[in-house]
């Protein structure tokens, strides 16, 4: 009895009809709840809606029958879209008549408690692979995780050694599109032997050679982060060095050569080496993009382990440059930039090192002395032992569950042929290749309970999952990664279900560091904001764009949306907030005074400042525009796409021809103007009506998110008007706006976190699901620790529906 | 066995030669061989967005056709090509399935399949075998990887008007519920084929070691597999399915026996589409060349491609560019990217020409099939496909015409048609009506 009260306290939901299987299988009946006392609101519906939505109109294929309110759950996909339309008074359209507010909320409360009564009645958890492939960054966490490798490099970053997910309806884990075919399998085949052999540091691997070139657009006038200061330029590749040994830094540049220059190599900001070039180089006259003859080579001796090399040129105190005028261009007159730096290595390895991936790998030694070594290869016993011990511990981290002698038995072969073939360490590298291509590593298995397993018949059966299975997905959720042992051990001890340790570990989670993939990952995919990395704003039009203008764009939304998180601000303050995050570069391009350096630091921002919250933001602003300039329509999309979760069908194909100018004066006309000719057509205005206006409010701000008053030579109008009336003016107006509508923020918020959360599109049935999380937050001033946690202690986070079969 | 060395001719490849590599013995490489039975290979080459029509289109039908602005580029190759008109898929359209169209092309293309909304509830991922895929059984069996597939239009990150961006990723479809992913990086299309540059001893021990791994992971599935119970396990079966296949490729590259001298591995993308596209057709060249795959498929632009072609004056997306609206200066940039796309597809034919294999080159031995599933990308019709066939598949069908078929014949038939050439004749694919009837070169 007692998990199942368990259950209902999870689910915030005070009334609980029908039957819930536990884990232990005991079936449990609950007891109805009293209907709800609200009187069925027929009239309204009678008097409102059915002029069009009737049998005989069909009007937008919906057909509301007052009469079937008497059972609103036996209609939950409908009624769930007229909710959604009277809490957004989006129905009956605008100049219709309208009931009163109280009405509208009075009807949907009315819906809203049905609904959720009837879910309860009949819950449908949606159908979720018991199978779920890793995605490309879950994978990528999780051997950072297992193995303590990070900032791989080139040559073996997960990100090019493994197929990109698809993408699809904003998320890449999605489970049943993260398909497996042999060329997966390939693929995991080469990356599981490249990152053992890496992480192990085997001396006989080959050579990696890892370009990093410098886009002509990289301006080399000013200090590079994570390089010394006095120095210009360059740049600073993190990276994991596999062995102690020799490694080739090379070095080629571009433009300039004419003047005598200080070449500056640093590992860990310490000088490695110094060459002085100068006219000999050959590089006179040289353009952008030019190379000079030789590159330069740097041979260092590293130890093994993650390291900063810098290459960069030492400051000289005479005037920088005269060249400010011309952003774009790399090469300073006189000065030379670096065009490419290239990492070879290793060469003429000393020894295995002892990097911080063979300390997390060998928690034990070999007693044998020269097993290691692979020259006299020990059968004694105690190397077996501390292979066995140094096996399971990885296997139970990358299994997610306590290691089987069976799962042990899948690994042992190939630490004996490793082994034989050159040593210990050979061997445990073997074992690893296996390990990272297993189906346990690869996929997160969910099992049904063992009264469940052969039982069609209890098709639709809702039960809760194991702890084991609920620890993988509160760490997939949270960090993209695997347990670690901490919460590993609360799930075997069989804890976790228990609400208080379970909100223990969620915070516990949310305070590591790894939780800043709810950024990276979870954030970054809900706004688009990778799409800013394939933006080329126009050379010409916005010459003061470059790669670090872009860098510094996209770290803006990371540390201010990081900082909503963890901060336990509410998420409304994504769209509110009077602060925001700046270095030298981004306070001029948002003309903020007195920020100077290259480093970021939070700002407050002015009274009235255009730049508050995310729609302020150079990132969210570049992304929804052209190359050459603004887009309202795209900018009013990606609004109520990611911030209302009410995104527009895409456009017909056959859209006539917007006119640019005037039909009888032939004076050209303003965007706005232009755009007032596709509102006037019916089949465009449904849509544009409530688009359009979004974006003119965001005018203000150009393609790359500068400030501007003219478009052109037009004075910039950002007044915007809903269908219904509602009149914004400029991005403050809009925030107010948005501000007004804030449930539906929290509610988009609320989806697209449940959505990635489980792993699979949102359907109506999901909707009391959602309110449910919605109340939970709400209660917790909605931020964003009390969604995760809201999230964590819903129904299709904690249980699963037995499928038909 | 000597064989002749052959740089191609790129920079990315010059730096050095000298990678040997395990590879079968070519019948190219055995002057005078008697009975010479050439081997199929099969090329499906994807372009996105629909053309400009009355640009691709010849007015005169035969073997009299002429070159179309957009055909231009095949002159060289004119008597090696057949131009086929009014086919069409219209199993793209909505069916009241709402947006998507351009996904719906890129999936109804090689199946003749109505892509569903997969978002919508109670919809699952659910296509068919393509037919790249049904050849590549057939004829690929024995080759070490029987079917690759190249895109060289980056994978979308964005949205795909219904969302079901896996369906415009990719035109290969291993099975109904299994696409294939698309291969990108010239340097891991390199390894894939030749192996990751180690002498073919190290190639050997690593085929050994992968054979162990895969044997070991056939047991594991097995027992994960039983703890599953009743439950859906269709991911696992997709996975043990992978696993074998990949043992089976392993044991062919073991049967290899000859040597081949290979340029060394590209290293990065070129950062010019036209070099990046041929540097990737090149390698498909030296695969065919080595026997090493016979049937490949390549994305050359993706359904709602962003990308910009600046260089050959088209600042402007591809898909933004394709809505041209009858604006004539849209239009004239859409038909330059359809012009560079026919270029490089031409490019890629000369090369098989150029190639000799047997009594003939590469390029009579081979079939190419090039076009989309959109027809007219400013209005989303998927009628009257550009398609063109390169090839005669050894003297299967007459080249160097312009066939045009009445308006809506089912590009299925078309694929038919192919398929019994391939040797695997099937009864239907798709909306499929009967064979397309091609003229034999030879009866």
């Amino acid at each position: 009895m007692s998990s199942s009260v368990r259950i209902v306290v999870a689910l915030s939901v005070a009334a609980c009809v029908g039957v819930v299987i536990a884990r232990t299988g005991d079936v449990v009946a609950q007891e109805p709840a009293s209907r709800a006392a609200t009187p069925a609101p027929a009239p309204m519906f009678t008097q409102y809606c059915v002029t069009c939505h009737n049998a005989r109109l069909k009007t937008a294929g919906l057909v509301i029958d007052p009469a079937s309110l008497s059972d609103v759950g036996a209609g939950a996909e409908m009624w769930e879209k007229v909710v959604r339309k009277l809490r957004t008074s989006a129905m009956p359209p605008a100049g219709a008549p309208r009931p009163d507010k109280p009405t509208y909320d009075a009807v949907a409360t009315f819906l809203e408690t049905e609904l959720d009564r009837a879910s309860i009645a009949h819950p449908q958890l949606g159908k979720l692979p018991l199978v779920h492939r890793l995605s490309r960054t879950e994978y990528q966490n999780a051997v950072r995780d297992l193995l303590a490798v990070d900032a791989l490099p080139n040559e073996v970053r997960i990100d090019l050694l493994l197929s990109p997910d698809n993408v699809s309806s904003g998320f890449d884990n999605i489970a049943d599109l993260l398909f497996v075919s042999p060329s997966n399998m390939e693929r995991y085949l080469d990356a599981g032997r490249k990152i053992a052999r890496f992480a192990v540091g085997d001396p006989a691997m080959p050579v990696l050679v890892n370009i990093h070139k410098l886009e002509a657009e990289h301006p080399q006038d000013e200090r590079v982060d994570d390089l010394p200061f006095g120095t210009r330029g360059g740049l600073a590749v993190r990276s994991e060095f596999p062995v102690d040994g020799t490694y080739v830094v090379k070095v080629e540049l571009a433009g300039g050569g004419r003047e005598r220059n200080d070449l500056e190599v640093t590992v860990d900001g310490a000088r490695a080496a110094l060459r002085t070039i100068g006219d000999e180089g050959g590089g006179r006259g040289r353009g952008r993009g030019a190379a000079t003859a030789a590159p330069l080579e740097f041979p260092l001796q590293l130890k093994a382990g993650p390291k900063v090399v810098g290459v960069s040129f030492v400051q000289h105190s005479e005037a920088r440059d005269e060249n400010t005028l011309r952003p774009r261009m790399r090469s300073r007159g006189t000065q030379p930039a670096i065009a490419s730096v290239t990492i070879s290595g290793p060469f003429d390895v000393k020894a295995s090192g002892d990097s911080p991936s063979r300390k997390r790998i060998f928690v034990c030694t070999p007693s044998t002395r020269f097993a290691r070594s692979g020259q006299a290869p020990s059968s004694d016993a105690s190397d077996l032992d501390c292979a066995r011990k140094i096996l399971s511990t990885l296997a139970r981290r990358a299994y997610r569950h306590p290691i089987t002698d069976a799962d042990l038995q899948d690994l042992l072969p190939f630490y004996e042929s490793g082994r034989k073939e050159g040593g210990f360490d050979r061997g445990i590298q073997r074992a690893i290749e296996r390990l990272l291509v297993s189906s346990q590593f690869l996929f997160r298995i969910e099992r049904p309970p063992a009264n469940l397993a052969g039982g069609a018949n209890l098709a639709g059966t809702v039960y809760r999952v194991s702890d084991l299975e609920l620890a993988s997905r509160l760490s997939f959720f949270i960090w993209s990664s695997i347990p670690d042992d901490e919460l590993l051990d609360v799930a075997i001890a069989g804890r976790l279900k228990d609400p208080k340790t379970l909100e223990q570990q969620v915070r516990r989670m949310l305070a590591d560091p790894r939780s800043e993939s709810l950024v990276t990952n979870f954030a970054a995919q809900w706004l688009f904001l990778r799409d800013i990395d394939a933006k080329r704003p126009d050379e010409i039009l916005f010459p003061n764009f470059d790669e670090t203008l872009r860098d510094a764009l996209r770290r803006e939304t990371e540390l201010f949306i990081g900082s909503i998180f963890r901060e336990n601000r509410n998420v409304t303050e994504l769209l509110t907030a009077n602060y925001t995050f700046l270095n030298e570069r981004l306070a001029a391009h948002y003309r903020i005074p007195n920020v100077k350096g290259s480093y970021f630091r939070r700002v407050t921002l002015p009274d009235g400042s255009v730049r508050g919250g995310l729609l302020g933001q150079g990132s969210i602003l570049t992304l929804t525009s052209y190359s050459t300039r603004t887009s309202p329509v795209l900018r009013g999309k990606w609004v109520l796409e990611n911030l209302l979760s009410s995104a527009p069908p895409p456009p017909p194909p056959d859209i006539p021809a917007l006119r640019t100018e005037a039909a009888t004066t032939g004076k050209p006309l303003t965007m706005r103007e232009a755009m007032a000719q596709h509102r006037a057509n019916p089949s465009c205005a449904g849509c544009h009506a409530r688009m359009d206006p979004i974006g003119f409010a965001m005018e203000n701000l150009d393609a790359v998110g500068a400030w501007r008053d003219l478009d052109g030579f037009n004075t910039i109008d950002a007044v915007g008007v809903f269908p219904d009336g509602t009149k914004f003016d400029g991005v403050a107006g809009l925030k107010k706006e948005l501000l007004r509508q804030s449930d539906q923020f929290v509610a988009t918020v609320a989806e697209k976190l449940l959505m990635y959360a489980v792993g699979r599109n949102l359907q109506y049935y999901d909707a009391p699901s959602v309110r449910a999380v919605l109340r939970d937050a709400a209660s917790r001033g909605n931020t964003m620790p009390a969604l995760v946690l809201a999230v964590v202690k819903s129904r299709p986070f904690q249980m699963r529906q037995a499928a038909a079969e | 066995m000597f064989i002749a060395k052959r740089a191609l001719p790129r920079r990315t490849f010059l730096r050095a030669m000298g990678t040997v590599v395990a590879l079968p013995m070519l019948d190219a490489m055995v002057p005078a061989l008697s009975a010479f039975t050439p081997t199929r290979r099969f090329g499906f080459i994807y372009i996105a967005n629909g053309v400009i029509q009355n640009q691709w289109n010849p007015a005169a039908t035969g073997a009299g056709f002429e070159l179309t602005p957009i055909l231009q580029p095949f002159a060289s190759v004119r008597d090696h090509i057949n131009v086929i008109g009014g086919l069409s898929h219209l199993q793209a359209d909505t069916f009241g399935d709402g947006t998507g169209d351009h996904p719906r092309s890129s999936a109804v293309w090689l199946t003749g399949i109505h892509a569903y909304d997969r978002a919508k509830p109670g919809v699952e991922v659910r296509l068919a075998t393509t037919v790249d895929q049904m050849i590549a059984e057939k004829i690929g069996e024995t080759s070490r990887i029987p079917s690759i597939e190249l895109s060289v239009d980056y994978p979308t990150q964005g949205s795909c008007d219904s969302g079901d961006c896996f369906y415009v990723n990719t035109v290969s479809w291993r099975n109904a519920t299994t696409p294939n992913p698309t291969e990108s990086h010239p340097r891991l299309v390199f390894e894939r084929l030749f192996g990751d540059g180690g002498s073919a001893a190290a190639r050997e021990a690593r085929n050994r070691s992968d054979g162990s791994i895969l044997d070991s992971l056939r047991s594991e599935v097995a027992r994960v597999t039983s703890s599953l119970g009743a439950g859906d396990k269709t991911k696992l079966g997709e996975y043990l399915d992978s696993v074998r296949e990949v043992e089976r490729r392993i044991q062919h590259a073991e049967t290899e026996p000859a040597e081949i001298e290979l340029p060394e591995r590209p290293t990065d993308v070129p950062e010019n589409f036209d070099q990046y596209t041929k540097l990737m057709l090149d390698l498909q060249v030296l695969a065919y060349r080595a026997d090493i795959t016979r049937v490949f498929s390549m994305i050359m632009s993706r359904e709602l491609s962003s990308r910009t072609f600046a260089h050959i004056g088209v600042p402007e997306q591809h898909h933004a560019v394709s809505h041209h609206r009858n604006d004539p200066e849209l239009i004239a940039k859409k038909a330059k990217i359809d012009v560079n796309q026919a270029q490089l597809c031409a490019y890629f034919l000369e090369q098989l020409k150029a190639a000799p294999d047997g009594d003939g080159t590469l390029l009579d031995h081979s079939l190419v099939l090039y076009g989309g599933g959109m027809g007219d990308g400013n209005l989303h019709r998927h009628a009257d496909l550009p398609c063109l066939m390169a090839g005669t598949l050894g003297g299967a069908f007459k080249t160097g015409r312009h066939l045009r078929y009445p308006l809506n014949t089912p590009m299925s038939n078309l694929l038919l048609t192919l398929l019994d050439a391939a040797g695997m004749p099937i009864e239907k694919l798709g909306d499929s009506t009967g064979r397309l009837p091609l003229e034999p070169l030879s009866v």
